[in-house]
């Protein structure tokens, strides 16, 4: 590890804890204040956050690796990833932070009247949380790998990247709280946003033509690289050789149908990302972050496309330098999650490296953070303030949620560290993405139908809910690991809705909460509760307290 | 659209001055829900069009704007960012012009319809 590389480390580690200090400095040890910030998030901070929390591994090495391996194949996962926001601002943002909860499976108790439900969510929740948390310590490891190259204590390079980069979060989370977590996503996502732009501005002042780029990696047949040979990829759609620019290196129909679909749904039921608007102030602040989320997400994205087409082309004029072969054959990258890093050095030499790999620290970071605050929420708020321990002190559930914290990174870090990427690379070629559509598949199938449903059908009730997030997880489970099992191909057919299978276990489980519900004699959704979901009469009582405050000051 | 169950006491009225009487509740939700899903629609149909109209319309992937960029990679590379972005500021202006419109304008609670 060079000085630069360890530096740039340091900063990133020394900001986030500084910033977490900071933040439990001023954080009460209560529920509202440890888990929501004290529900005082402001909009662009809170938008800032949304992004950091979900702008992960997967999004920042992720996208520019698919892009590079599938061409405009790839960008589909960048569409996917930005498009999931818009269903959130459509179906859920509002009513969701209206109705004033803690935690997702928190809402849909309130919103059921029910514990059951509260605990089919939370299993449901700590699911996706796991299956999230892998991809991002892998992430970690393989950025570890390439980075330092060398391990601490006996441990592999890839382990030591699991190992450090989960304690480290892990700390941050257990000091910081909510308020912590929330400044250093912001922080991160502009430290992320600012990395990107600052590449395709080295590219652009380089005299890099976007559209002679596609041109060039158009111009031979995609190739990549399957054990130590150099394979020319097959078009999914004609059986002909793929080509950068035009449809079939990844998807067929089926496949590309699947992807779009988990992708779209499994956002609106990603927990850490919901947990964050249970902190706007109010249901209008959490539309307006929406609208923001998209804007800046979208940015990043579109950046992150271009970057995975300037790297195709970058790489294999450069690949005859001498760093560069042992990373490449034949001027195709033997990992395609190394494209972002690559690039930063060929762009800013060994530098560009350090700050790429410091940015992608802090997508993971970020990433980890939010997932492990909303285990924490789920276990001490759920679980222990809610079943356990109801007449409990204020600070049991933050003590529960800071226990699950070290639970939660211990287990995932475990199974990072058993899972062979080397393995996994030649039936996914952009592993870390493919990793955590997985999760988006379970968040999709478990959780999506139910929220959409209990926010906007009165008639959905407790047992139809528990029926739906019970069959919609057990659909997915069952899929993906028949899937991964068979060795399903993933590009089309049947394989492909295994192993994206949102797009049927979706509708089987609004269908079963559909069922259900018509079949219970218990009633749906109570007025107290859809007039509070839907209405806005706190939110127009604080506009007026408000009003009448400054006009008392002036 | 089904009802929400009647409770007894107001809904959201918590000693507030302001309140929100469940009918107009009931009426705005209702509206929001079908704005929500018009332009749900018209997400997915941008959504799902570009990859569809790249398996059935050749000229989709084959023709060049620019350099080597079909239709097909302008609209996924970038045309489809901004549609978002339009579509969300146009569906969350609706929803809340909604919401200022058709809540918090009765006197007193409503009864259920």
């Amino acid at each position: 590890m060079s000085g630069l590389d360890a530096a740039s480390l340091a900063i990133l580690g020394v900001v986030a804890t500084l910033v977490s200090v900071l933040a439990w400095r001023r954080t009460r040890a209560t529920t509202v204040d440890f888990f929501l910030a004290g529900r005082q998030v402001g909009m662009l901070t809170n938008a800032g956050a949304i992004c950091g929390d979900y702008l992960s591994a997967a999004s920042f090495l992720g996208v520019a690796a698919a892009v590079y391996a599938s061409g405009v194949d790839g960008v589909w996962y960048a569409t996917g990833f930005a498009a999931g926001f818009v269903p959130v601002l459509l179906f859920v943002a509002a009513p969701l932070r209206r109705l004033g909860s803690v935690s997702l499976p928190d809402f849909l108790a309130v919103r059921f009247g029910s514990d059951h439900v509260r605990l089919a969510a939370v299993v449901a929740v700590e699911l996706v949380i796991l299956s999230y948390l892998v991809p991002q310590a892998v992430g970690s490891g393989l950025t570890w790998e390439l980075l330092v190259g060398e391990g601490i204590a006996g441990l592999s390079p890839y382990a030591t990247g699991i190992v450090v980069s989960t304690v480290a979060v892990s700390g941050i989370v257990i000091i910081g709280g909510m308020r912590g977590t929330t400044w250093n996503q912001a922080l991160q996502f502009g430290f992320l946003l600012a990395v990107v732009v600052w590449l395709a501005a080295l590219l652009w002042a380089g005299g890099f033509s976007y559209p002679q780029a596609v041109e060039q990696a158009s111009a031979a047949p995609l190739q990549a690289v399957v054990g130590d040979e150099v394979v020319e990829v097959v078009n999914r759609l004609d059986g002909g050789s793929a080509t950068f620019g035009e449809p079939g290196a990844r998807y067929g129909p089926v496949g590309q149908l699947a992807l779009l679909v988990t992708l779209v749904l499994g956002t609106a039921g990603l927990p850490h990302v919901m947990n964050r608007y249970f902190t706007a102030a109010s249901g209008a602040a959490a539309r307006t972050t929406t609208v923001w989320v998209i804007g800046l997400a979208g940015s990043f994205y579109a950046l992150a496309v271009m970057l995975g087409t300037a790297a195709r082309v970058l790489v294999a004029e450069r690949a005859d330098e001498p760093w560069l072969a042992d990373l490449t054959v034949d001027g195709v990258l033997r990992v395609p999650e190394h494209a972002l890093l690559v690039l930063g050095r060929l762009l800013a030499d060994t530098p560009g490296m350090a700050i790429v790999a410091a940015a992608a620290f802090a997508a993971m970071v970020s990433t980890i953070g939010g997932l492990l605050l909303a285990a924490s929420a789920s276990f001490g708020h759920d679980v222990v303030a809610r079943i356990l321990r109801p007449h409990g002190g204020p600070r049991e559930p933050v003590r529960a949620g800071q226990a699950a914290v070290i639970v939660v990174s211990v287990v995932a870090a475990f199974l990072a560290l058993i899972v062979e990427p080397s393995q996994l690379l030649a039936p996914f070629p952009s592993l870390i993405a493919t990793m955590v559509t997985w999760a988006f598949a379970l968040a999709g199938s478990a959780l999506t139908p139910v929220v959409l449903l209990g926010i906007w059908w009165p008639d959905a009730t407790a047992r139809g809910a528990v029926a739906g997030v019970w069959t919609g997880g057990a659909v997915a489970v069952g899929a993906l690991l028949v899937g991964l099992v068979t060795g399903a191909d993933p590009s089309d057919g049947i394989g492909a809705v295994l192993l994206a299978p949102a797009l049927v276990a979706a509708p089987i489980s609004a269908l079963t909460i559909v069922v259900v519900s018509r079949l219970d004699p218990a009633p749906g959704a109570s007025v107290a509760v859809w007039t509070r979901m839907h209405g806005t009469a706190h939110e127009r009582q604080m506009e007026r307290l408000a009003r009448v405050t400054l006009r008392d000051r002036r | 659209m089904g009802e929400p169950r009647p409770t007894s006491g107001s809904a959201n009225h918590d000693g507030l001055d302001e309140f929100d009487a469940p009918a107009e509740v009931a009426a705005s939700a209702r509206t929001q829900r079908r704005i929500a899903l018009a332009y749900g629609l018209l997400f997915a149909i941008g959504v799902f069009a570009a990859p569809a109209l790249s398996l059935t319309l050749p000229w989709w992937s084959g023709a060049r704007l620019a350099g080597g960029m079909s239709p097909g990679f302008v609209v996924a590379a970038g045309g489809l960012y901004a549609f978002f972005l339009a579509l969300g500021v146009a569906a969350a202006s609706l929803a809340r012009s909604v919401e200022v419109r058709m809540l918090g304008t009765s006197d007193e609670e409503d009864p259920l319809p």
